[in-house]
């Protein structure tokens, strides 16, 4: 990790460790129900303050807390085109699979790539600070993924050029 | 529409039959394996080897992924040092996505040579495949080959469409049961209308490679591989049953009519060692008509599974909804190369009958033969196309006109996602 | 496989078979640019009928297709093609050479029918430069080839060179930005110092190219590009290298394509990789093993599919 990306991380993870303090909350509006206050957004005393923690001006993490749920979304670094097909690429193979990252939401906020939903159940039934581990190791991978794709997809450019061009020689 | 035919691609856990829409047979028929480098068969489904670690030399190469064999070259090289086989389909599902992906482009270009982005794609799918293999192969085709359309149809849908190329069928009805037996294991599928009645599917745990194992023990007892060199015997075990094999009415008197003239029935193979190319031959027996007789008297063969091929296509009839159950019996289709025996259906369908007329009298003894049942029709249906029927089913249904606008097509994945593909439009459905 | 090749593998397969065991036959199948094939035997089991249907096909007799199949197939080739196709090859399997090398031989050489017959506008490419050499001036014709329907190949001789430009239309995005780093690739490669004495290869998108400009119809959009080879007399020096040029050169787009799909299917390995990476880091976070094993009457385990 390199230490200009240290104190971003480092924000987001004491921020979202912060807001992670849910409780079970039973719908005010829909008697019996339990919804994800964030979400259904229609009860406005029980949605906190959402909080945006921005490295720049391409990487930001948009952080909605509420009462029983907090909504935690991240605009990925995309230096140029090759960068932003490949996020787009990436985060929609990932939300495909969301039903096994209990955590991950199935379409991102509008104006970010990928959203995260936590509600109570989750920080009920997993450990809080290993699912802020989660987060921010998505956090720092999935930059050094993207670049690693698209210094591969560079390398393989350069090797099938080359080997196309070089058949001409025989 | 595109005036290029439909691709055909049933991806079995054997075999895989690729080939184009409209023709009879498939243009390749090679195994499901893939010849990679590397350790074969990672025993996980742990990562692929694919993604090496950041900063590793071979990664900024880029195309090791490249490096690999599939089908019969990827069996040729399994020897080679450095490689390894594996097969990404297990018990007709999808395994492993990493070898199936490049398994299908190798496929597309090395042998079928076609630009997918201007074909339509026919693939083929177990019952009761789950819906996230079907949304994952979508994503494959559309989005690493972009290609123009898919569907993916039923195996044993497709084999019910393959029967209607017999002329004995003359109403072209996708309800059925059909029996389809390849090499590792039979399964017996009824199907209402199109679709699969999951819960009254059935599996045999025998089928062609037991066949051939069965051959073998005979041969082997009667001493007639004396002779034989031991890497060959499961070669002339298959060839002995591919060759010689049928199905008799009645064991006893079959017997008889051997040991009575048994220059007339016993049958000599000839055979030549692959590797010397000594020269051997021996005597075909009994095991002519005993081979395919484990479908229908098991104990023979096994002592574990002792239920025979009738009772259990009976049964599965039996445990679908009755309103079909008449379209079930009367609509019995083979598909796989371990129904190809000459009198199969024949056989099957005269046992079965037997059961059937059997509950029949049962019942009308029970209710003291006040009504009598206007009888059950009972149909087994044998055609030239059994081999590869999955495949051909899926070549006819391909060639029709309205197979396009069943298909599912690139700009309503773009629009609608991978979970577009959890729905097919049955053929001859008005929806 | 880095390379594609230039020969049929349905037609090698086929032949190969049909030429030990003759059975009667009728099949259709397909080659890299729209090229529809049907191999069958109209009379009897010994006489095959190999028929090709090529999109650009009135374009190639203006090149002089006929004489180079002559060149290659001599008798085979049919006088009357059979309908809706554009040439017929009839291959008398009782006529074909012993097995062995020169029956491979013949039967490879049939197979590589499609790569002959867009060999046709190269072919007199090569031959125009020779006489424009002697010449010193001049441009020769400008030979469009309409290979698809939305793509061209234009093959232009000078005194010194001779010019092919691929028109390339991406119809997604992801291959159209994948094909703009491949290109780019192809540009950049010759500087290697192994590789100087491969053609000159310009890319220009939206531009088409100086030698094409005037031509009418050029489509005028953002997905278009225009890749230009630029193939010295060097490439065609003698009649092994032109022919190993023209098969290579006649697949590039088929190459390309093909390996921006190989790219896209290492992504998503990659990516599924990753993925299972961090559903092992999400995994750990739960507490214990939060899901019992739910069973049906019957016994069954209901576990869900895994992946």
């Amino acid at each position: 990790m390199s230490n200009v990306l240290r104190p971003y991380l480092a924000a987001v993870r004491s921020t979202l460790t912060a807001a992670l303090t849910l409780e079970d909350f039973a719908s005010q509006v829909v008697e019996r129900h339990n919804k994800p206050e964030v979400e259904v957004g229609q009860s406005k005393e029980v949605l906190l303050n959402p909080l945006v923690i921005s490295r720049n001006e391409n990487e930001r993490v948009l952080i909605e807390p509420s009462v029983n749920s907090i909504r935690l979304s991240i605009k990925i670094k995309q230096a140029d085109e090759i960068e932003r097909i490949l996020c787009h690429k990436f985060t929609r193979f990932m939300m495909q699979r969301a039903e096994s990252f209990v955590v991950l939401r199935r379409k991102p906020v509008k104006g970010y790539d990928i959203s995260f939903l936590i509600t109570n159940n989750h920080t009920d039934t997993m450990l809080k600070h290993k699912i802020v581990d989660f987060i921010i190791q998505f956090m720092e991978e999935v930059d050094k993924e993207i670049s690693e794709m698209k210094l591969s997809l560079n390398a393989r450019a350069r090797v099938v050029a080359e080997s196309y061009l070089s058949a001409f020689n025989s | 529409m595109s005036l290029l035919a439909p691709i055909i691609c049933d991806n079995g856990t054997g075999f895989s039959k690729v080939g184009f829409a409209g023709n009879s047979d498939p243009s390749f028929v090679f195994p499901t394996a893939i010849a990679t480098r590397g350790p074969a068969a990672q025993p996980s489904r742990s990562g692929p080897a694919v993604p090496p670690r950041p900063g590793h030399l071979a990664s900024k190469r880029g195309v090791e992924d490249l490096d690999f064999f599939i089908g019969d070259e990827a069996l040729a090289n399994a020897q080679t040092p450095g490689y390894g086989v594996n097969y990404p389909i297990r018990h007709g599902q999808i395994e492993n996505w990493d070898y199936m992906e490049r398994y299908w482009e190798q496929t597309i270009f090395k042998y079928l040579r076609a630009e997918p982005e201007d074909h339509y794609f026919l693939l083929t799918e177990p019952p009761i495949n789950p819906p996230e293999n079907r949304e994952q192969t979508a994503e494959i085709f559309f989005e690493s080959f972009n290609i123009k359309g898919l569907y993916i149809a039923v195996q044993a849908v497709l084999a019910l469409a393959a029967s209607w190329s017999s002329n004995r069928v003359t109403d072209r009805t996708l309800t059925g049961t059909v029996i389809d037996s390849g090499d590792g294991v039979t399964h017996v599928i009824p199907c209402a209308e199109g679709y699969v009645i999951g819960s009254a599917i059935k599996h045999i745990p025998i089928a062609g490679r037991d066949i051939s194992q069965f051959v073998l023990n005979l041969m082997r007892e009667r001493g007639e591989l004396a002779t034989v060199p031991s890497e060959d015997h499961l070669k002339v075990a298959g060839r002995v049953k591919e060759s010689y094999s049928y199905v008799c009415q009645d064991i006893v008197k079959e017997f008889r009519k051997y040991d009575a003239e048994p220059y007339k029935y016993f049958e000599r193979y000839d055979g030549e060692h692959a590797a010397t190319g000594r020269k051997y031959s021996l005597d075909v027996g009994y095991e002519r008509f005993l081979a395919p007789e484990i479908f229908f008297n098991p104990e023979i063969y096994s002592s574990d599974f002792l239920t025979p091929l009738p009772e259990i296509v009976d049964g599965v009839i039996q445990q679908s909804p009755i309103d079909v159950r008449r379209g079930l019996y009367k609509n019995i289709v083979l598909s796989g190369g371990s129904t190809m025996f000459q009198h199969f259906g024949q056989r099957l369908k005269r046992d079965l009958k037997q059961i059937v007329d059997r509950r029949l009298d049962a019942s009308s003894t029970a209710n003291g033969s006040q009504l009598r049942s206007s009888g059950v029709e009972v149909d087994v249906i044998s055609h030239k196309r059994q081999r590869y029927a999955v495949w051909f089913g899926g070549s006819l249904l391909a060639s029709l006109p309205e197979f396009y606008s069943s298909c599912h097509t690139k700009a309503q994945y773009d629009e609608v996602g991978p979970s577009i593909c959890r729905r097919y439009q049955i053929f001859g459905s008005a929806t | 496989m880095i390379l594609l090749e230039s020969h049929n593998y349905i037609i090698q397969t086929t032949l190969a078979e049909k030429a030990i065991k003759p059975s009667s036959l009728d099949v259709q199948f397909v080659d890299f640019d729209g090229v529809r094939f049907r191999l069958s035997t109209p009379e009897r089991k010994t006489s095959l009928l190999l028929s090709m249907n090529i999109r650009c096909w009135d374009e190639l007799v203006n090149y002089g297709v006929h004489d180079i199949l002559v060149r290659e197939y001599g008798g085979l080739v049919k006088v009357q093609p059979e309908p809706e196709y554009n040439v017929s090859l009839e291959i008398d399997l009782d006529q074909i050479p012993p097995e062995g090398e020169q029956r491979d031989a013949f039967i490879k050489s049939i197979s590589l029918l499609k790569r002959n017959a867009l060999a046709a506008p190269f072919e007199r490419g090569f031959r125009e430069q020779k006489q424009l050499e002697q010449a010193g001036s001049g441009q020769g014709e400008l030979m469009a080839l309409h290979y698809r329907d939305e793509e061209v190949i234009y093959v232009q001789a000078s005194p010194d060179r001779v010019t092919v430009i691929f028109s390339t239309v991406f119809r997604e995005e992801t291959d159209r930005i994948f094909g703009k780093v491949f290109l780019q690739e192809f540009v950049d490669a010759r500087r290697l110092p192994n590789i100087q004495s491969a053609p000159q290869v310009l890319y220009t998108t939206r531009d088409p190219p100086l030698e094409i400009r005037h031509l009418p119809g050029l489509t005028d959009s953002e997905d278009i590009g225009y890749v230009t080879f630029v193939l010295f007399p060097r490439h065609f020096a003698n009649p092994t290298v032109a022919e190993s040029t023209i098969s290579h050169i006649q697949l590039f787009r088929d190459y390309l394509h093909y390996h921006i799909k190989c790219s896209k299917a290492y992504m998503h390995s990659r990516m599924r990789h990753r993925v299972s990476e961090f559903q092992k880091v999400l995994n750990r976070a739960k507490t214990e093993a939060a899901s019992v094993d739910r069973k049906t009457a019957s016994g069954r385990s209901m576990s869900t599919f895994s992946r």
